[in-house]
């Protein structure tokens, strides 16, 4: 009666297993886990066995050790032999502490297994065909992307050629990875149409917060365990850094941590249990469990789309008019003159408290009344006159909002205005998606608007015709670029005219003679030779010339850091690649080597070295070659603000081998007295990341309403929903390895809607049946569930899902500061489906996933 | 795990959940080699939403048995609506709860729903909830537990404890 074959039993380590010590490759939590692999014919024993735990006896509630069907495989390496696999949450690491999330509850169900769910992973390089993907040689791949790239730099110059490419840590891999596409793209080819991961641009989403001395990640885990308050602001933390809630904020909110708040507090401070304040148009699970928990004290506002910038300033302003902020922080830390345009603009002190407030209120839809008490559980000062000490996590929900650059200035600066930034308890920044592991030479666009700003818009040059090479790594953008069916037709087009002109007579075997006629195309029309690599075949792949297989986690040793501490650690290579896949880094460095080698058969050499530095023997050298980027890190513990963030200038592969779930936090600085590297536990205690050390004030703009790519629905009755988007706690990005997991498909099989019951009355509509989700822009046929999450008017879609995009209907829209979209917000009309229901839905659960009320 | 989530999970969890639970802590039962029959109740005593406690397939693993509203994967009776689950949440080993026809648990909030083959419908259990197979005696109407498919949480094997 099982759905998929489950197990009864499971396998038993022996003590001499290997073992290995690893990250999860998901979000940014990034959970330590261990690691062990052993021959499959072999077996330890209950009572001895490379777990050094008990297994005779029924393992007790929360003991930190589990070990469930779901981390359990077998893998078959290249010598031919079978092994088994268990991936184990680790109980010594600080971060996750035995636990785990759905999504790392199965990393060992990703393992490439010739048989099993992963069996289509790519092997080869593969060339298209006139009757599809052909498997060619590396020598073969590298000749041609080589010879292609280096005739149409010389030809129509490097911004021919242009890339979007994962730049984070974890599944994407990490710093090793990232130095590799560097110095390809930006020290090599130097490009200008660089993009990164699944946006139309190269750019920080934080310049908001960066060019204010302030990196996303200042804060640590512990944090979220000593703040007063908690503010997620656009950050469904329970469902998408599941583990950072249950094991760090959850246990604020029960009061489990008030010894630990006594322990690092000021003396007579009071310490009490923890509040949050959940700032989502969405009434989501991480509300509703917070509420399970405490619901007094649990704030949740709802600001209509696109205006949290203006929300925030009003909370800033009641902060201010109330003096809840310490004039000689301001005098010392911040800068006084940048200040003056802060109160004039965001704080806007030339207008009384009250129109201020009655405009947002108009702006926002949120009272006055709850903009009082969440400024108050903010900011008020605690009994006794002590500061407050509040952790304000945003992420997409602000990043991806209108007005990119505005939301986050304005959230980071009203947590500088009350002090809430570099003591215990306290942080401003990113809540984070995946882990990071940024280290590349400079990007030519370094900032915004006001710092040498925007960045190029990709996907408008390459749908505007722009561009003879389009480079993706990692990212299915058929999939996830917003303003999708627009983008997919147009890169579907320039293929296709690409391929006709190569099928014209017959696509060349000879691999000159290929290339000489890809030359021949590019000046005779706009075709566009697109490369795909990545684990498996995309969406994207389909209308890619060239599919290259990558290496992915677990195959490949990497490095890279968490978002809630920085915390920097070895994930180590386990299993062996399917096939001929190589590592990013590797495949980058073949074709920059050859490039180089065809610059220097061409006697060029300024060309030549520009292609230099990239023969890289392991991923060891890749990494320390990376570590210079980062200059010198000798530092006392009050100048780590000068450090770059992910410094780790020093670290080497071994010695985080040795390190295991413990790792380092970045930035790790090189102690001036006794020369040793010493990690940075918390951010900004001292002064901010500018050239003063002086955090820079920016008065945000004020409403001019919305942008017209958005503005044409709003008075139109055929668009009635506002429209938002967000990630489901079962499966990561766009499915790639979930969708291979019967468990994970049979629970989200389908792209799904989520529209208020008031609504669905009016529509007709049922939990369990399908609407048709459309705008001017696309369209996306959805799986409906009918539940209070979403409110009158406004509709929830899963951003992205192996089966359909809701960024289909998303607009091309980017604010002009960072070239950064707003996939968060647009309208669109709902018709119910009248077809054949899908099968899929005989065995999805529909049951509502933000109700956790018993009896 | 904190503690506080260990102290938090005995407040909220219901007391007859708890007895069972801790009182089978310490009981050793034989080694089994397969899964034993054992009559567990009769569907004509079942009042609908209302789960029956029962242990399967020794005394250490809690499990129950609810007659539903609808029909299920795995159910027997006329409406195929009379299921079975083990009550040890796949995550970390917690008690579930039944209400509304999923399974809950307290500790980290995953949710199962138990017409859908115990899937994880919310949550951080990577694997779904134990299923008990069932069998009915037409005649008597006596359901019987015949086997689990899944893994019950904490076990290197269903059958396996010493």
């Amino acid at each position: 009666m099982s759905l998929f074959k489950r197990k009864d039993s499971l396998p038993i380590p022996p003590l001499d297993a290997e073992k290995y010590t690893t990250v999860c490759q998901y979000c940014s939590a990034g959970c330590g886990y261990n690691v062990f692999v052993w021959p499959e014919k072999r077996s330890g024993t209950a009572k001895s066995n490379a777990f050094q735990v008990d297994l005779s006896q029924q393992n007790q509630l929360l003991s930190g050790f589990s070990y469930t069907e779901t981390m359990h495989n077998v893998i078959t390496r290249k010598n031919g032999n079978k092994y088994n696999l268990a991936i184990i949450p680790a109980k010594e690491s600080r971060i996750n502490k035995g636990d785990y999330s759905i999504r790392g509850g199965t990393n060992a169900q990703t393992a490439y297994t010739p048989t099993g769910h992963t069996k289509d992973r790519l092997k080869d390089p593969l060339l298209r065909k006139e009757n599809g993907f052909v498997a060619i040689s590396w020598d073969d791949a590298v000749e041609i992307i080589a010879t292609v790239t280096k005739s149409s730099i010389d030809k129509y110059g490097a911004d021919s050629i242009a890339m979007k490419f994962y730049d984070h840590g974890s599944s994407g891999l990490g710093f090793e990875d990232n130095w590799g596409a560097g110095k390809l793209f930006l020290s090599g080819i130097q490009t200008h149409y660089l993009s990164i991961h699944n946006r139309p641009a190269y750019n920080s989403e934080v310049w908001g917060s960066r060019e204010r001395g302030m990196h996303e990640l200042n804060y640590d885990v512990d944090d979220a365990r000593l703040a007063d308050t908690i503010v997620l602001w656009g950050a469904n933390a329970y469902e998408s850094a599941t583990v950072f809630f249950t094991e760090h904020i959850m246990p604020n909110l029960q009061g489990g941590s008030v010894e630990e708040k006594k322990q690092e507090f000021d003396a007579g401070e009071p310490a009490e249990e923890g509040r949050i304040i959940v700032i989502d148009p969405r009434k989501n699970a991480t509300i509703t469990v917070s509420q399970e928990i405490s619901a007094e004290r649990v704030l949740h506002l709802r600001p209509n789309l696109g205006t949290d910038w203006i929300l925030a300033n009003a909370l800033a302003r009641i902060a201010w008019e109330n003096k809840w902020y310490d004039n000689d922080y301001l005098q010392k830390r911040t800068d006084m003159v940048t200040f003056e345009a802060y109160k004039s603009k965001s704080l806007q002190l030339a207008k009384s408290l009250d129109s201020v407030l009655a405009e947002a209120e108009k702006i926002t839809g949120i009272s006055r009344k709850e903009m009082e008490e969440a400024a108050s559980w903010i900011a008020k000062p605690k009994t006794g006159g002590f500061k407050r000490r509040t952790l304000t996590l945003y992420e997409k929900g602000i990043i991806w909002n209108m007005k990119n650059y505005d939301q986050v200035a304005a959230i980071a600066q009203l947590n500088v205005l009350t002090s809430n930034v570099g003591r215990p308890g306290t942080g401003c920044g990113r809540l984070g998606g995946h882990q990071e592991g940024y280290v590349r030479p400079g990007a030519p666009t370094p900032g915004s608007i006001y710092a040498g700003g925007p960045p190029k818009n990709v996907d408008n040059y390459i749908t505007g015709g722009g561009g003879k090479i389009y480079w993706v790594g990692a990212t299915d953008p058929y999939l996830s670029t917003p303003n999708s069916k627009f983008f997919k037709k147009s890169v579907k087009k320039r293929a296709t005219n690409l391929l006709d002109y190569l099928d014209n007579g017959g696509i060349p075997s000879d691999t000159k003679a290929y290339i000489a006629k890809v030359l021949e195309a590019f000046e005779k029309t706009d075709g566009l030779f697109m490369i795909v690599q990545d684990l498996y075949r995309t969406n994207t792949s389909e209308d890619a010339m060239l599919i290259l297989p990558a290496a992915g986690w677990g195959e490949a040793v990497d490095t890279s850091i968490n978002c809630h501490s920085r915390l920097l650690r070895i994930y180590d290579k386990f299993l062996d690649a399917p096939g001929e896949a190589l590592p990013d880094w590797k495949i980058l460095a073949l074709v920059g080597n050859k490039l180089k080698a065809l610059y220097e058969a061409d006697g060029n050499k300024v060309m030549a070295e520009r292609f230099s530095g990239m023969d890289w023997k392991n991923d060891a050298e890749v990494f320390e070659a990376g570590s210079q980027e980062f200059g010198d890190n000798k530092a006392t513990e009050s100048e780590e603000a000068k450090l770059s963030a992910e410094c780790y200038k020093g670290v080497t592969h071994e010695m985080l081998r040795k390190l295991g779930n413990e790792g380092i936090q970045t930035p790790v600085r090189q102690d001036p007295a006794t020369g040793k590297l010493i990690g940075t536990k918390r951010r900004y205690k001292y002064s901010f990341a500018s050239k003063d050390g002086l955090f820079k004030w920016y008065g945000t703009d004020a409403w001019t309403g919305y942008p017209a790519e958005v503005a044409k629905y709003v008075d139109n009755p055929a668009y009635p929903f506002w429209f938002t988007t967000g990630r489901s706690q079962h499966v990561w990005q766009t499915m790639y390895n979930d969708k291979r997991i019967p468990a994970k498909l049979l629970t989200v099989p389908l792209p799904y809607l989520e529209i208020h019951p008031d609504d669905a009355l009016k529509l007709n509509l049922k939990t369990g049946e399908m609407a048709e989700v459309f705008n001017e822009e696309g369209s996306c046929l959805a799986l409906v569930y009918v539940n209070d999450a979403t409110k009158p008017g406004l509709a929830f879609g899963l951003m992205y899902h192996a089966k359909g995009t809701m960024n289909n209907l998303i607009s091309s829209y980017t604010d002009p500061k960072t070239t950064i979209p707003w996939y968060k917000g647009t309208k669109v009309a709902v018709k119910k489906y009248t077809g054949k229901l899908d099968d899929a839905i005989k065995t999805v659960s529909l049951l509502s996933n933000n109700d956790f009320t018993t009896g | 795990m904190s503690d506080i989530s260990r102290r938090k999970f005995l407040q909220t969890t219901s007391a007859s959940a708890l007895l069972l639970f801790s009182g089978l802590s310490n009981t050793q039962a034989a080694p089994a080699k397969s899964y034993p029959s054992k009559k567990i109740g009769n569907i004509r005593n079942l009042k609908p939403n209302e789960p029956l406690a029962f242990n399967y397939p020794d005394e250490q693993s809690p499990c129950l048995l609810v007659k539903v509203d609808n029909e299920t994967i795995g159910g027997v009776g006329p409406q195929k609506n009379v299921v079975s689950f083990s009550t040890l949440c796949t995550h970390m080993g917690c008690p579930l709860t039944y209400s509304k026809g999923r399974l809950v648990c307290k500790c980290h909030y995953s949710m199962f729903d138990v017409s859908r083959n115990g899937q994880t419908f919310q949550g951080l259990a990577s694997q779904w909830v134990a299923q008990i197979v069932l069998r009915l005696d037409a005649a008597t109407g006596n359901i019987y537990a015949e086997g689990v498919e899944g893994l019950i949480y904490g076990r290197i094997g269903n059958l396996k404890l010493s």
